[in-house]
């Protein structure tokens, strides 16, 4: 046992850094972890469950490092992005879909957000609200396509029962929106909807508003855009940011072998924790995970306060910490982290 | 640190300076001659054209738009080169470092992002934030938003208009206000596929032209610097520099600024139903001093039009090229963003171009009319400087107007205009005009305790080199550009200005969030404190 950790023993805080198990002083653990990303060649930061601060950190690190950027919700995320980035598509905000939503399109299993049960009130008199799920499972693509041609009017071979009238209903809203979750679908059924939304709009007025990807996916994918340019799965292998949906999955790189040091952040109550050892972990305080170096950092908004991606309003929103704590910060610990490796060892 | 700039030619036309000397700065700020005249460090300006830092006052750079315009076009946008060692993501395309990299090493150290809607306010101040070197500021957006159409539409009087504004500004932490197709875009939600300056937006009962008259009292009775920004309707249409005309006439007596005011150049003479009407535009600004424009200049190439004009943005979704567009309706004003290819050889953009150099050659005060591009939507900012040297050299233009489709260049004047922009217009144009239209006091000139922004040019018989790479570039002080290439970051200023909030409007918008949106308002406003990279810089009103 090193001096240090004697120290983190009999302090009186709790401890916020282990390696291999037993509890260190927070710059002993980082010191650890910078070794172990030095000796790397492909370090890959994994999950991202992070706030903004979080996911600067985390993108600056890797940039340095030549690491690899992915997120727990990177597949719903690009479920969305791959359809847009292809042909476009029509978007509104949660707050302008709950105000002004005539006609609610629920695809998939999606939950319906809680204002579907109450009117809409775009201006200052109650609209009653239609609401239509397609949830076929299997069947779900060809009922897109179905109604995609019966709201243009076109001939279908065979109409399932109730098409006509969910056409009408679509091609009778005054400002419709489609809602679902690309965790949950396939890429083709998003690109499916967008068609429809496109085409509703020729005569009405039609948008989307999908739901939100889990652990800040909307708010990490956003701060990957202004640093590097690209969403996630992005890396800097070879220097410059480089955009890859394959090359860059965490899982298959981790899965293969290919990454040679895992940095697991996830500080948000209840994220996923690794389905193997993971060499570094920035994790909030009580995860069960197994890591060489691990940080009990603190959650954004709870114990620390945080800019964040907010579902209700749609937007980047600041908030203040519940109970402000004196665990490290996930964007404090990946900068310590850097400010070592930027030193060059003596 | 005392820093002696020797032997250049000192454009300062703010201060009435236009010759070979030395200027001194210490810190953050431009300083007399000591008496000792012993300076830390010399640097030797001997044939170089000294000026201050340059100042943007319209390019898209930064916010959720802009952002998901990234996210759309991942093939417009490859990094070129790996990581340098002071300077990192400064060589990702597009990133926001890229951004003040550039603007930095053209020798820009302020720009303003002009479109930002308040709910999005947090995040274009945090990607600024990420910007380094150059100064920033936003301005934020109304008149398409529900609540203060309301408030218009029940006669809520000016001193709650001017309430609201000052809200607005307080919560986005904004350096003024710009109105995006007042009205147009409100209507669109309610499926209105046109919208003029006359034309009335359902369920509130207000036109456009009452929308932007109102807000341009409020913002002039603030006492903001900047006056109203103005996006007029009809943008992009043939024969609609009726609108332009209209928008100018109803200003009265009061300042307005009109933005991109290339898109508005345009009649509907020729065989094809398209000219440029830059000459009556421009005769128009020359006569109404009160009036500033800023060009939005298109240039051939690839780019993408980003623009909270949701209407404009949709209609002309069948020219995106590639194909593809994001049309996004937000809780007020949203946005569009469609890539766009300007062709040399396609008759309508040519005329665009030829519109844009019009205006510049045309309207006689370089005080009046402002350098933009209307980033990204006429062209990127990294092509200022062949702008720059297209204004400053005729030759230049009458080699570019040769590749021209001459039937474009029929329905245009740009072929008989010889004018050539001095030295000290693109001074004015670039740095002490629009200092005076934001209200920067300390900025775009060179004065004593003016702020140590300087930029430092070493012209050469490629002018566009020349502005391209400023030979070096002083941001408060610290050298940052050295021979044109940055060297290092320093990370700059929000500018905002904070008149004072009033205690009921604060609680009629608590209110209001509450029935509207079950939102607590203070969520989607920019908290004073969350930024701790980049801290704001109040800009004082004119009381």
């Amino acid at each position: 046992m090193t001096e240090e950790t004697i120290g983190a023993a009999i302090d009186d805080r709790p401890a916020v850094a282990w390696i291999d198990g037993a509890p260190v002083v927070f710059e002993e653990a980082v010191a650890q972890a910078e070794r172990l990303i030095r000796a790397s060649s492909l370090p890959v930061f994994a999950h991202l469950g992070a706030d903004v601060e979080g996911a600067r950190e985390a993108v600056l690190l890797a940039e340095f490092v030549g690491g690899v950027l992915d997120h727990a919700a990177s597949t719903a995320l690009l479920r969305d992005l791959d359809p847009i980035r292809e042909t476009g598509g029509m978007l509104t905000t949660p707050l302008e879909a709950a105000v002004r939503a005539d006609v609610v399109l629920l695809v998939g299993a999606v939950a319906a957000p809680d204002w579907v049960s109450r009117p809409a009130r775009p201006y200052d008199a109650d609209i009653p609200r239609r609401t239509l799920r397609l949830g076929e499972g299997a069947a779900l693509l060809s009922r897109l396509a179905a109604l995609r041609a019966r709201v243009k009017r076109r001939p279908v071979a065979s109409a399932p029962a109730g098409l006509e009238e969910q056409a009408e209903t679509l091609r009778d809203a005054r400002f419709g929106v489609a809602i679902w979750d690309a965790a949950e679908l396939e890429a083709l059924a998003v690109e499916a909807i967008h068609g429809l939304v496109r085409d509703l709009n020729e005569t009405t007025r039609f948008s989307t508003a999908s739901a939100p990807a889990r652990d800040n996916g909307v708010g990490v994918q956003t701060v990957c855009g202004w640093m590097t340019g690209f969403p996630l799965r992005t890396g800097f292998g070879r220097g410059q940011p480089e955009h890859d949906p394959w090359r860059h999955d965490s899982r298959r790189l981790i899965a293969s072998g290919e990454a040679d040091c895992v940095i697991w952040v996830s500080t948000f109550e209840g994220g996923a924790a690794p389905s193997q050892a993971v060499d570094i972990a920035l994790c909030a305080a009580g995860a069960q995970i197994d890591a060489r170096v691990r940080f009990a950092v603190a959650r954004p908004g709870l114990d620390c306060d945080t800019i964040l991606h907010d579902n209700a309003a749609g937007a980047l929103v600041a908030r203040k910490a519940a109970a402000a704590s004196s665990a490290p910060t996930a964007a404090a610990t990946l900068a310590a982290i850097r400010a070592r490796l930027e030193t060059p060892p003596c | 640190m005392l820093i002696r700039i020797v032997g250049g030619r000192v454009l300062d036309p703010a201060n009435h300076r236009d010759e070979i000397g030395d200027l001194w700065l210490e810190g953050e700020r431009v300083v007399a001659a000591p008496a000792h005249g012993r300076a830390d460090e010399t640097f030797d300006a001997s044939g170089c054209v000294v000026m201050a830092g340059a100042i943007d006052i319209h390019s898209h750079i930064a916010g959720a738009n802009v952002n998901t315009a990234r996210l759309l076009l991942p093939e417009q946008h490859r990094a070129h080169a790996a990581r340098p060692a002071g300077t990192p993501l400064s060589n990702a395309g597009w990133s926001t470092f890229e951004t003040g990299k550039l603007y930095a090493q053209m020798g820009f150290t302020t720009v303003v992002e002009p479109a930002v809607s308040p709910h999005n306010a947090l995040h274009a101040h945090l990607e600024l934030a990420d910007t380094p070197v150059i100064d920033k500021a936003i301005l934020a957006i109304l008149g398409n938003d529900d609540f203060g159409l309301s408030l218009m539409r029940d006669g809520a009087g000016p001193a709650a208009i001017r309430d609201h504004v000052a809200w607005t500004l307080q919560s986005s932490k904004a350096l003024g206000i710009k109105v995006i197709n007042a009205g147009g875009v409100a209507a669109f939600k309610d499926n209105v596929r046109a919208f003029s300056f006359d034309d009335v937006v359902p369920h509130y009962g207000m036109s456009s032209r009452q929308i932007v008259k109102t807000l341009q009292r409020a913002v002039a009775d603030l006492g903001v610097p900047h006056p109203l920004h103005i996006h007029c309707n009809n943008l992009g249409l043939p024969g609609n520099f009726e609108t332009a005309l209209a928008t100018i006439a109803a200003a009265e007596d009061l300042p307005l600024h009109l933005a991109h005011l290339q898109f508005y150049g345009y009649g509907r003479e020729g065989k094809l139903g398209f000219s440029s009407a830059a000459p009556k535009l421009a005769e128009a600004v020359n006569a109404a001093k009160n009036v500033t424009i800023d060009v939005g200049q298109a240039m051939f190439g690839q780019t993408v039009t980003i623009s909270s004009d949701v209407l404009r943005q949709f209609s002309a979704r069948g020219q995106a090229h590639p194909n593809k567009y994001v049309i996004i309706d937000g809780d007020a004003n949203g946005g569009g963003m469609l890539p766009y290819k300007y062709k040399s050889g396609a008759f309508a953009n040519a005329v665009q171009f030829a519109v844009g150099l019009e205006l510049f050659l045309l309207i006689e005060d370089p005080g009046q009319v402002f350098f933009t591009t209307d980033h990204p939507n006429g062209a990127p900012f990294t092509t200022y400087p062949e702008i720059f040297a297209l204004l400053m050299s005729r030759d230049l233009r009458d080699q570019w107007l040769e590749k021209l489709p001459a039937e474009a260049l029929a329905v245009t004047t740009l072929r008989g205009l010889r004018r050539e922009y001095t030295w000290a217009e693109i001074a004015v144009m670039t740095r002490a005009a629009p200092a005076r239209l934001l209200g920067l006091r300390d900025r775009g000139h060179l004065g004593v305790g003016a702020r140590a922004d300087v930029a430092i040019y070493r012209p050469g018989p490629d002018l566009a080199a020349t502005f391209r790479h400023a030979e070096r570039v002083y941001k408060d002080g610290d050298c940052v550009v050295r021979e044109g290439v940055l060297t290092h970051y320093r990370f700059g200023r929000a500018l905002r200005v904070a008149p004072e909030p009033d205690a009921a409007m604060t609680r009629r918008l608590d209110a209001y969030y509450d029935s509207r949106y079950g939102l607590d308002a203070g969520l989607l406003s920019v908290p004073e404190t969350a930024l701790p990279r980049e801290p704001f810089e109040t800009v004082a009103c004119q009381s």
